[in-house]
């Protein structure tokens, strides 16, 4: 059985959310009352790959919200993580995907330091970033798209912001050794750290993300928090490609151009309907197909018995990693979500 | 990057005044608790009585924690305030009582096994990172029974689900919100011994969710259920 542990995206859409499950009662209560709600598993799921396999798996939700992080309660927003895993593990879920802000946290928290949550001390072999997947998706995006839009990947200028992150490093580590590209721009807040990736690149130019722009061909957005993003349209080059990784996902609706093509990165669209129900609260257009690649990491591990947590850590994902999981994603029916589809 | 606070118990000083005049309210609960618990189960032992001596020995097992908890007290020269305690857990109290006369078993049941059980649970696992040295030793011993004792109850109403589902559920409805009341009662002196409200709540509902799951219920009757009781909080 696989699972998956998702958080709603604010306290707008959890008040939205306790209407649509019906809890009226609770439609108008604030961030404190979230602060104190437990995980819940909300959903049961049902999987079916095109080689005709069904696997199921349940949905838990954690209740995190990120305005929990805006306002700095940090034990809050930790608590809620390792209760949610703890949830997962002893309701026998064998590989549990950590969506969304659930993985940020638990990395950048260094949860891997609190195993013990009450009785239950946290197998985390039983628990996936999905990073791996949702690296290669981005990747796969990356050259679906630019192929679609007549942009040469050999011959482009490739800015991956949030470069020195598990996912960025990890797109870097394909753009150079799959795709090619003729420049890499690596931008990240810690410098040390985009002088290692640089090192362990051979290549790459380190930038600010106020100059790399102008000159990328085609932009990788996959900086983890969420920041207060100004992106005069005017300054990119045209046509220019975005994919836009990052969580929450925005860009799309602030960045209007013709020759501006803005895709939403790290989604998969499965080739059959899923049988759930809380992907309705999520804003995707086809909610019965599309899902986060993190998400279907799970699954395609539940998929091929790996019951292990494939991607786990910091920069450990290689470009073998990537091409295993792809491929197994490719081989039960899941697709990147292509531009037609946006 | 914003720090986790590691070791919350460092900034703890049990020898204030300000700390043991909390403590004397929050001991006085604990040793209570206990207290209300070993009558509980031996009136249950009267409603049951296939399985009395079973609950005769849990009753001694509050008994011991009792004990355990009074000598914690003590070893903070606390005086534990008695008779806020006992006003403390009236209402739950009175409703137990109520509910035995009327031979409700399941409210019995729900009262003492789920609600009184997952409360000291809770509250327990919350203490525990900040207790002193000796209180943390005692405490996490009694944790380990109070799981075994939740467990009783979970089972006997497993086996009678059925029959018990109407009951439980009413008895839900007017008993989950006294311990919102009591737990704001005692959320000050709670946040001076280093527990958060929230994480006590939070813990509860865990424990409580887990248990109505194990006798039965299903993830939307627990959700609706939970948020009977946590409207009460808002």
């Amino acid at each position: 059985m696989f699972g998956l542990i998702g958080h709603l995206t604010s306290l707008e859409h959890a008040k939205a959310f306790a209407r649509d499950f019906g809890y009226d009662t609770l439609d108008d209560a604030g961030l404190d009352f979230w602060c104190s709600a437990p995980p819940q598993i909300m959903d049961d799921i049902t999987v079916t790959s095109i080689t005709g396999q069904k696997i199921h798996g349940k949905y838990v939700e954690s209740f995190f919200l990120p305005e929990m992080l805006a306002m700095r309660r940090i034990k809050t927003a930790t608590r809620k993580i390792l209760n949610a895993m703890s949830h997962a593990q002893k309701n026998g879920i064998d590989i549990t995907a950590l969506g969304g802000f659930s993985s940020i946290i638990f990395e950048n928290f260094k949860l891997e330091n609190s195993p013990q949550v009450r009785n239950v001390t946290l197998d985390f072999e039983r628990f996936t970033t999905g990073n791996t997947h949702t690296a290669y998706i981005i990747c796969k995006q990356v050259e679906e798209s630019a192929d679609k839009l007549g942009i040469d990947l050999k011959k482009s200028s490739v800015a991956v912001i949030g470069a020195t992150g598990d996912i960025g490093s990890a797109v870097c580590r394909w753009m150079d050794g799959r795709l090619d590209v003729a420049d890499l721009l690596l931008v990240a807040r810690n410098r040390d750290r985009l002088q290692e990736l640089q090192s362990e690149l051979g290549r790459g130019k380190i930038m600010e993300l106020s100059t790399a722009l102008p000159e990328a061909d085609i932009i990788v957005w996959v900086a983890s928090m969420a920041q207060s993003l100004q992106i005069d349209v005017e300054k990119l080059k045209k046509p220019c490609l975005i994919v836009d990784g990052g969580y929450p996902k925005n860009m799309g609706s602030t960045l209007k151009h013709p020759d501006i093509h803005v895709l939403s990165g790290g989604i998969v669209e499965h080739c059959l309907d899923i049988e759930w129900q809380i992907m309705n609260t999520a804003e995707f257009e086809n909610p019965n197909r599309q899902l986060f690649a993190c998400f279907a990491e799970s699954m395609i591990l539940e998929f091929e018995k790996w019951h292990t947590n494939f991607s786990w850590g910091r920069n450990q994902i290689t470009i073998e990693k990537m091409e295993q999981i792809g491929g197994a994603s490719k081989k039960h029916g899941f697709k990147p979500l292509d531009l037609s589809l946006t | 990057m914003l720090q986790l606070e590691v070791n919350p118990a460092a900034s703890l000083d049990y020898s204030s005044e300000t700390y043991k005049d909390a403590y004397s309210r929050i001991n006085a609960i604990v040793i209570e608790g206990e207290q209300e618990a070993y009558d509980n189960y031996i009136q249950l032992g009267g409603m049951i009585p296939e399985s009395k001596d079973e609950l005769i020995k849990l009753s001694k097992m509050e008994r011991r924690h009792m004990k355990g908890f009074e000598a914690c007290g003590r070893n903070l020269s606390v005086t534990p305030d008695m008779p806020f305690a006992k006003e403390f857990f009236g209402e739950l109290h009175n409703n137990f009582q109520t509910a035995e006369k009327e031979g409700k078993l399941v409210t019995c049941l729900l009262i003492q096994s789920l609600i009184i059980e997952c409360f000291a649970i809770a509250a327990y696992n919350i203490y525990i990172p900040v207790a002193d040295a000796f209180a943390k030793k005692i405490t996490e011993n009694v944790v380990k029974d109070e799981y075994m004792h939740l467990n009783f109850g979970e089972e006997w109403l497993k086996a009678n689900f059925e029959t018990a589902k109407e009951e439980l559920q009413e008895a839900n409805r007017t008993n989950l919100p006294i311990v919102w009341t009591m737990l704001n009662q005692v959320a000050e002196d709670a946040a001076i011994l280093g527990m958060e409200k929230e994480a006590l709540v939070e813990d509860f509902m865990i424990q409580y969710g887990e248990a109505l799951g194990n006798i039965g219920f299903n993830f939307r009757e627990i959700a609706r259920m939970s948020a009977q009781g946590l409207s009460a909080m808002k």
